[in-house]
C-alpha cells in the first residue's frame, strides 16, 4: 500500500506539473489573443491623410486589453522612419521590429521592471515619400495570466488530490477485496476436517484458480494414496480370508466320530488354534480397516441406540450359548454423538465379543444410557472382569496377560479404545463389586441440541 | 428346502454344501457369477448362499439383477472383502444378512434357517404383549421393558405358545406337540430345560411363567391382564 | 497647458473666486497645513487636483477620528499634479502620502506606469469594480456631469432634456441661444477633455451634430466648472453645457434661479481618483486616509457636505433623475482603467483638441 501511495504522489507530482504546462500555456493562449487584437486595432488606428501620418488611439483596443482587469498596459507606436510616434518610447527598444512584417511576433520581455508579454503587429504604410512600414508595440503586464494559470492548476490539482485519494481508497478496497478469495480459500482450508479429502469448491477468480488446483491435486494425491492403502488393505484381507475360511471349512468337515481318539485331541487343537486365527485375522484387519477409516471419512451425528443395537446383533451369533441370557436396553431419549457408525460398531462389538469369549459366564447385557453430555455404552457381564492393574495394559495392542482368560483378547480393546479417543471419548472399566457385575464402557460426547 | 449356493473357493463351497446337506437341504452349488444369475431367472430357491467375489459376474451384481427383478429370495452374503466396505453395500444391494469371512460354520447354519423361517413367517406385524413382554412374530423379536432379549428360536417358540393366550394351562404333551412336532423325539425334561431357560431370560419381567404341579405351565401376567 | 487651478467650490459660492490669483507655472502646490487637534504623533501629505473647500469637511473629519494627525494638504492644478507625481517616480521619490485627483486618466496613467502601491484592506473592498483599478487607483467621489440652465432667461419649454435636445434646441432657437451657452474649453481642463473625449465615444454621430450646433450658436469656452457657472450666475449666459454635479448643485444651493438637468439620454458619471504613490514616505497614513475617503462615514460626511452626490444614495434634493442612475443605465461611470490611458495619450490629445477646436471654435 505504501508502494501505491508513493507512485500516486509521483503521478499526482506529474499530473500537476503537466496541468500547470498546460495551464500557462493556455493562459498565455487566452490572452495572446486580447494582446494581438488590441494590437491590430491600434495598428488600425495609422491613417495617412492630407500626406501626413496620423494616428488614432481606439479606447476599445485597451478596453480589450482591460479584460485582463488588473494588468498594466504599454503600448508604442513607431512610424515609417524609425521614430516613436506616441506611447512608451522605450517599450520594447531592442525588438527586430522588421521580423514583425511576416507575422505578428510576440515575447517576453521586462518593462518598467516588471514582466510583460508583448506583441509587435506591422503595417503597412503609403506614404507620401513612398512605402514604409510602421509598427505598434503592445505589452501587457502577466498578472492575469500568472492568475489564470495558477487558478486552472489549483483546480486541476484539486482534481488530480481527489482522483489520487480516490485511487488510493480504491486500490485499498481492490487490493482488500482481490485477496478476499485468499482468505476466504484459508478459511475454507482452516474449516476443513482433517478427513475431508473432496477437492476443494471454494469460488476464487480465476488468478487464483492454480492455486486452488494444485491444492486440489495435492488433495487428490493424497486421497488417491489413502485410497490405495485401503485397497491395499481390502485385496489383502480377502487374500487372506479366502484360505482362512477354506482352512476352516475343510476342518468343519473333519468328521470327529472317525478320527482315531489320540488325534482327536490334535483335532479339536486344530479347531481351536483355527478359530483363533480367524478371530485374529479379522481384528487385525478391521483395526486397520477402522484406523485408516478415519484418515479419510468426516464424522456425522450418530446415534447410538442405532449402532448399539446393530453391534449387539452382529457381536452376538445367533449360536450362542442358549443358557446365557443375552439383552439389550437402548436409551429412553435418542443420544447422539460425534462420529462414525461403521468404527464405532466395530468398537462396540469388539467388546461385546471379547465379554462373550472370556467374561460372561450366563448373563450378558449391552446397555446405552446418558451420563450428563456424554453418552454411554455399557457391556456387562457376571463374568469374574478384568482386574483393575491391568485396565492400562489390555488397551494395548497384543497385551497378553499374565493371568488367564482375558488375556487374549488381543486387538479388541485396542481398536475399541482408539476408536473411542478419535472421537473424543475413552474406553473405560468399571470394577465388579458384591451387587454390580463387571462392566467395560465406551463413553462419547453427546452433541448438544444446539449443535444439531 | 432348496438352497443356491454361489460360490468359487471350491474348499469353502464343498464344506457348505456338505453341511447344508447333511441336515437335509437341497444345495445347487454354482462357481461362476453370471452362470448362477442365469439359473436363478428361473428356478425357484429357498435361500441364496453369495459370495463377493466371483468369476463371471460379481455378487452385487447378481444381487442386483435379483432385486431388479422383485425376487425375494432371503440372500446370504458371504464376503472375504474388507468386513467394514463390503457389509454397507451387501444391505444397501438388497441382502438379508451378511458373513464375514472366516465364519463358523454353525453361525452360518443358524442364520439361514433363521432367514428361511423369517420369510415364511409373512411380514406383516404381529405383536403379542404379555405383561411388559412383547413378542414381534414377524422378526422373532422379545422385549422385556425397553429390554431386547436375545432368544433362541425354540425359546420364542414356547414363549409364543404360552403369551397367545396367557393365563391358559399349557401340559407339556400339549408344548411338546407344538414346539418339536412328531418326527423329533424330545423327552419331557427338554420342556423343562426350555421353560427354565426362558424364565431366565424374562426374569425381572412383570409377567412370569407359574408351574402348576402335573398339570403343567401357564403365562401370568402382573398386570392383571 | 492650463494655468488656472481648478477653483474650490464654496468659493465660486462666495464669490471669492479672484482673491487666489493663479499661480504662474507652479509645480509646488498651494499649501494649507491642518494642524494636529491633540499632540501630534504623524502627518498626513495630501497632494490634490481637487477644491480644498469641498475636501475640507472631509479633513475635519478625519482629523476628528485621528486627532494626532495633522495634515498638510497641497493643492495644484491637474496636470502640475501629475508632472510632479511623474517626477517624483522617476527619481524614486514622493513627497506625497496620497494623490487626490480629479483627472483620474492622469493617476491610471502613473499607476500604470508603475508609480503607485497597491492597497487592499476591507475599505477598498467595498469600491465599486468600475471604480477601483489594480487596488492602486480608487474613485472616492460619484459625480454626474449634467446641464445647468437660468430659468430666467430659458422657458420651461425650452429646457433641454437630452443631448439631442440641445441640438435641437439650438438649431430651432439659434439666434436666441448664440453666446449664451458656455462649457469647458477642454485645452485648459483636464476634467473637460476627459468628458469631451466620453461624449464622444457615447453618441459618436449625435456628437458630432451637437458640437456642431455649440460652434454655430457660438458657444462661449471657459476654463473650469466655476467660470462656466459664474457666468451663468452673473446672467451673461443661460445654459451651461457638461458641468459637475457637485459644483452645479452648490451653485443652484446658492443660487435657486439656476437648474439642473440630468439628461435622459446618458449622464457620464466621474469618479475622483486617489492613488497612493509607491514610494510614499507616510504611505501608512496616506492609506488611512483612503480608508476614511471610502468608509461609510466618510462617504457621508462627502454627500453632506462636499459632493452630494452618491453612487449608493437618492439623488439629492431637487434633481430630477432616476431612483438609481448606474442601475437605470442613464449614469455612465467613466471606468478606472486602462481604456483611460487612451486618452492620456499625447498625439490622441493633441488631435482631439485640435479637432475639438477646429469644429467648436472654427479656428
Amino acid at each position: 500500500m505504501r508502494r501505491v501511495g508513493f507512485v500516486l504522489v509521483l503521478g499526482a507530482g506529474a499530473l500537476i506539473t503537466a496541468a500547470w504546462i498546460y495551464a500557462r500555456t493556455a493562459a498565455d493562449e487566452a490572452y495572446d489573443r486580447l494582446l494581438l487584437g488590441a494590437a491590430f486595432q491600434m495598428s488600425d488606428g495609422l491613417i495617412v491623410a492630407e500626406d501626413s501620418l496620423r494616428f488614432v488611439l481606439p479606447p476599445s483596443a485597451f478596453e480589450l486589453l482591460g479584460l485582463a482587469q488588473h494588468d498594466r498596459v504599454f503600448y508604442r507606436v513607431i512610424d515609417p522612419s524609425g521614430a516613436t510616434l506616441t506611447g512608451y518610447a522605450d517599450l520594447a527598444a531592442e525588438i527586430d521590429l522588421e521580423v514583425s512584417r511576416a507575422a505578428p511576433v510576440f515575447g517576453n520581455d521586462t518593462f518598467l521592471g516588471v514582466p510583460v508579454r508583448t506583441v509587435t503587429v506591422s503595417h503597412a504604410m503609403s506614404m507620401p515619400n513612398g512605402p514604409g512600414w510602421a509598427y505598434v508595440v503592445v505589452a501587457q503586464t502577466i498578472e492575469a495570466r500568472r492568475a489564470l494559470a495558477s487558478e486552472l492548476t489549483a483546480r486541476a490539482s484539486v482534481l488530480v488530490a481527489v482522483m489520487s485519494v480516490l485511487a488510493l481508497i480504491g486500490t485499498a478496497f481492490a487490493v482488500r477485496y482481490s485477496l478476499r478469495p485468499v482468505d476466504d480459500l484459508g478459511a475454507a482450508l482452516r474449516r476443513r476436517d482433517p478427513q475431508d479429502l473432496a477437492p476443494l469448491q471454494v469460488a476464487v477468480p480465476r488468478e487464483l484458480s492454480p492455486f486452488v488446483t494444485s491444492i486440489n491435486h495435492f488433495i487428490n494425491r493424497l486421497d488417491e494414496r489413502i485410497k490405495l492403502l485401503q485397497r491395499y488393505i481390502a485385496d489383502s484381507a480377502h487374500q487372506i480370508r479366502t484360505p482362512l475360511t477354506a482352512l476352516s471349512a475343510q476342518v468343519s468337515m473333519i468328521d470327529e466320530q472317525k478320527v482315531a481318539p489320540e488325534d482327536r485331541r490334535h483335532l479339536q487343537r486344530v479347531q481351536s488354534r483355527t478359530a483363533e486365527l480367524a478371530g485374529l485375522t479379522n481384528q487385525l484387519l478391521n483395526h486397520a480397516m477402522v484406523i485408516h477409516r478415519f484418515d479419510s471419512i468426516q464424522l456425522a451425528p450418530v446415534w447410538l441406540n442405532e449402532v448399539a443395537r446393530m453391534a449387539f446383533r452382529n457381536a452376538v451369533p445367533i449360536t450362542v450359548d442358549p443358557d446365557m441370557v443375552v439383552s439389550f436396553e437402548p436409551s429412553e431419549e435418542e443420544l447422539v454423538a460425534m462420529g462414525d457408525a461403521l468404527s464405532l460398531r466395530e468398537a462396540i462389538v469388539n467388546v461385546i465379543d471379547n465379554a462373550l469369549r472370556h467374561g460372561a459366564v450366563a448373563r450378558l447385557e449391552v446397555r446405552v444410557r446418558r451420563r450428563e453430555d456424554f453418552g454411554l455404552i455399557e457391556v456387562i457381564d457376571d463374568g469374574p472382569g478384568i482386574r483393575q492393574e491391568d485396565w492400562p495394559n489390555v488397551v494395548s495392542r497384543f497385551y497378553t496377560g499374565s493371568s488367564d482368560t482375558r488375556g487374549a483378547s488381543g486387538l479388541g480393546f485396542a481398536i475399541a479404545s482408539e476408536v473411542a479417543s478419535v472421537l473424543h471419548g475413552r474406553l473405560g472399566f468399571r470394577e465388579r463389586t458384591e451387587t454390580k457385575p463387571f462392566c467395560v464402557y465406551l463413553e462419547l460426547p453427546l452433541i448438544q441440541d444446539s449443535d444439531r | 428346502m432348496r438352497v443356491l449356493l454361489i460360490e468359487d473357493t471350491h474348499d469353502v463351497g464343498e464344506a457348505i454344501c456338505r453341511r447344508f446337506q447333511q441336515t437335509g437341504h437341497t444345495v445347487d452349488w454354482e462357481t461362476d457369477g453370471a452362470a448362477a444369475s442365469d439359473i436363478l431367472g428361473f428356478t425357484e430357491y429357498d435361500l441364496v448362499i453369495l459370495d463377493v467375489m466371483l468369476p463371471g459376474m460379481d455378487g452385487f451384481s447378481i444381487l442386483k439383477k435379483l432385486r431388479q427383478a422383485k425376487s425375494g429370495v432371503p440372500v446370504l452374503v458371504l464376503t472375504a472383502r474388507s468386513e467394514i466396505d463390503d457389509r454397507v453395500t451387501a444391505l444397501d444391494h438388497g441382502a438379508d444378512d451378511y458373513l464375514v469371512k472366516p465364519f463358523d460354520f454353525r453361525e452360518l447354519e443358524a442364520r439361514a434357517r433363521v432367514l428361511v423361517r423369517r420369510r415364511s413367517g409373512g411380514d406383516a406385524t404381529n405383536l403379542i404383549v404379555c405383561g411388559d413382554i412383547s413378542l414381534d412374530r414377524a422378526n422373532r423379536n422379545v422385549m422385556v421393558g425397553k429390554r431386547e432379549i436375545q432368544l433362541k428360536r425354540r425359546e420364542i417358540a414356547l414363549l409364543e405358545i404360552l403369551a397367545s393366550r396367557p393365563g391358559k394351562v399349557f401340559s407339556k404333551e400339549e408344548l411338546l406337540d407344538q414346539l418339536f412336532g412328531f418326527d423329533d423325539a424330545a423327552g419331557a425334561n427338554a420342556i423343562e430345560l426350555y421353560i427354565g431357560r426362558l424364565r431366565k431370560k424374562l426374569d425381572g419381567a412383570r409377567a412370569r411363567i407359574v408351574t402348576l404341579r402335573g398339570s403343567g405351565y401357564q403365562l401370568i401376567s402382573d398386570d392383571g391382564t | 497647458m492650463s494655468r488656472y487651478r481648478l477653483p474650490a467650490l464654496k468659493r465660486v459660492l462666495a464669490a471669492v473666486a479672484y482673491l487666489f490669483p493663479a499661480m504662474a507655472g507652479a509645480v509646488e502646490g498651494d499649501r494649507v497645513t491642518f494642524p494636529a487637534q491633540g499632540d501630534e504623533t504623524g502627518r498626513l501629505v495630501i497632494h490634490a487636483a481637487t477644491d480644498l473647500e469641498a475636501m475640507r469637511p472631509l479633513l475635519r473629519d478625519f482629523q476628528a477620528l485621528n486627532p494626532g494627525v495633522a495634515i498638510e494638504y497641497s493643492d495644484y492644478v491637474t496636470n502640475d499634479l501629475f508632472r510632479e507625481a511623474q517626477q517624483a517616480c522617476a527619481a524614486g521619490s514622493s513627497k506625497a502620502d496620497i494623490l487626490l485627483s480629479s483627472s483620474v486618466d492622469q493617476l491610471v496613467r502613473l499607476a500604470n506606469d508603475g508609480c503607485a502601491q497597491m492597497h487592499d484592506s476591507s475599505g477598498t473592498q467595498g469600491v465599486a469594480d468600475w471604480a477601483n483599478w489594480r487596488n492602486e487607483v480608487f474613485g472616492f467621489t460619484f459625480e454626474p456631469v449634467v446641464f445647468v440652465y437660468d430659468r430666467r432667461s430659458v422657458p420651461p419649454e425650452d429646457v433641454p432634456r437630452s443631448h439631442d435636445a440641445l441640438s435641437d434646441l439650438l438649431r430651432s432657437k439659434t439666434d436666441v441661444y448664440r453666446g449664451r451657452i458656455a462649457t469647458y474649453d477642454i485645452e485648459a481642463s483636464g476634467i473637460g477633455y476627459l468628458l469631451a473625449f466620453y461624449d464622444s465615444r457615447q453618441a459618436p454621430t449625435a456628437n458630432g451634430r451637437l458640437l456642431e450646433t455649440l460652434s454655430r450658436a457660438e458657444t462661449v469656452v471657459r476654463c473650469c466648472n466655476n467660470e462656466v457657472l459664474g457666468e451663468l450666475a452673473a446672467g451673461r449666459i443661460s445654459i451651461a453645457y457638461n458641468v459637475l454635479g457637485s459644483y452645479a448643485y452648490a451653485a443652484a444651493l446658492a443660487n435657486p434661479d439656476l437648474r439642473i438637468v440630468l439628461p435622459e439620454d446618458y449622464a457620464l458619471i466621474l469618479s475622483r481618483g486617489a492613488m497612493i504613490p509607491a514610494r510614499a514616505a507616510g504611505a501608512e497614513f496616506g492609506k488611512h486616509f483612503l480608508d476614511y475617503l471610502l468608509s461609510a462615514r466618510g462617504r457621508q460626511v462627502a454627500r453632506e457636505s462636499s459632493f452630494f452626490f452618491s453612487e449608493d444614495a437618492p439623488l439629492p434634493h431637487g434633481v430630477e433623475g432616476p431612483e438609481s442612475l448606474t442601475g437605470s443605465g442613464i449614469g455612465r461611470p467613466i471606468r478606472i482603467g486602462p481604456a483611460l490611458l487612451a486618452a492620456q495619450d499625447e498625439i490622441q490629445r493633441h488631435q482631439f483638441i485640435t479637432d475639438w477646436k477646429n469644429v467648436l471654435l472654427r479656428r
